[in-house]
């Protein structure tokens, strides 16, 4: 099991590898997405205490704005775009290519844009991940949800905290022209895929 | 993971996944559940209150921390009331969260088994549940106040209730 493997760093550095490489690959959608503009780096693959999730993701007790993809099936996990409210309209009117929505309601266009980053975002992990594990993986249509954040990561984290006091957490970065953007991603994978992976990279490494 | 608190200062403690804080008032404790249970237990004469967030119904014998689960939470809870010098007649319970994040699909889906499962722990320990605010698709940011043992929920979109 990786939660004990992790233990050595060996494979946690693998793992750090492995997301480098499909981050470099969801860079690249998203760059093309954003008409070269928004790019993404990985941040952290680290295990983190129960307790201490919100505070080590900083997401506080605040209200956000996130687009959830998960994986169904054995192989599962969730990947969570977060933004807070100012940031995410943003971005969707950066890629509608209109005035930032001023209206308390978000429209149904705005859902849309971000959805789709979420979207694209997902699928450029999903396909590196499949391509590693040699595996098919299953994952849900986006969706759309403003909610405290903390609420939806534990969602996400109840899979790895069945098996486990610690979690696994993969976190990503947005910049902008070389500046950073306060918007975050979030993948968890659920013990199984990170099974699968540990088996892979042990041919890898 | 346990953080027995009891001091007196009025700072709002967050209790994490797994964790119990317990205090006097005016002490507050706040934490935000999406399936998890925040529950809170509170002696009203004495002002005293525990709150724990429970991550998981059942703990089926696994050690570690009580917190966790449904079943080794509430005894772990009652324990803090008597090390505290608190008696455990008496006291009230009010929860909150419970809530299936992610509809019908995604990882565990376990906000129901939580909810049954706390109530149950509840009816073990005969402890009556004084009120509750369970279930849904939205999660929950909840306050508990040892002074009058109110909790306070707040979810997106809805008006904010005091239990």
């Amino acid at each position: 099991m990786l939660h004990h493997e992790c233990e050595n760093g060996t494979a946690l550095a693998g793992l750090k590898e492995l997301f480098a490489s499909a981050t470099h690959d969801a860079s690249a959608a998203m760059c093309r997405w954003t008409n070269g503009i928004i790019s993404v780096t990985l941040d952290e693959v680290r295990q983190v205490p129960l307790e201490a999730v919100s505070e080590a993701v900083a997401v506080g007790d605040a209200m956000l704005t996130m687009v959830v993809m998960t994986l169904e099936g054995e192989l599962g996990g969730a990947l969570i775009v977060m933004f807070d409210d100012v940031n995410g309209r943003q971005l969707a009117a950066s890629l509608l290519g209109r005035e930032v929505g001023v209206e308390a309601e978000w429209s149904e266009l705005e859902k849309s844009a971000l959805m789709e980053t979420g979207n694209i975002l997902g699928c450029a992990y999903v396909n590196a991940l499949t391509r590693l594990i040699d595996q098919d993986l299953h994952p849900s249509a986006p969706y759309f949800i403003q909610d405290f954040g903390a609420s939806v990561l534990q969602q996400a984290l109840m899979t790895q905290a069945a098996m486990s006091d610690d979690v696994l957490l993969c976190e990503i970065g947005f910049h902008r022209k070389g500046g950073r953007l306060d918007w975050r991603v979030v993948f968890v994978p659920t013990p199984a895929l990170q099974t699968a992976l540990a088996s892979a990279l042990h041919v890898v490494l | 993971m346990i953080t027995a608190t009891t001091g007196t200062n009025t700072q709002e403690a967050l209790v994490g996944m797994r964790q119990i804080v317990a205090g006097h008032a005016p002490r507050q404790m706040k934490a935000i559940v999406g399936s998890c249970i925040a529950l809170g237990l509170h002696h009203p004469r004495l002002k005293f209150g525990v709150l724990a967030h429970i991550v998981l119904p059942d703990s089926a014998g696994r050690g570690g921390s009580p917190g966790k689960f449904a079943d080794t939470a509430v005894p772990k809870m009652l324990e803090m009331f008597k090390e505290s010098g608190v008696p455990t007649q008496n006291l009230t319970a009010k929860l909150a969260g419970g809530a299936n994040m992610f509809g019908s699909t995604g990882p565990l889906q376990i906000g129901d088994a939580n909810v049954e499962a706390v109530a149950l722990a509840l009816r073990r320990a005969g402890i009556r549940v004084a009120a509750q605010d369970v279930g849904g698709s939205r999660g929950r940011r909840v306050t508990f106040d040892c002074e009058e043992g109110q909790m306070i929920v707040e979810s997106a979109g809805q008006p904010t209730r005091t239990l």
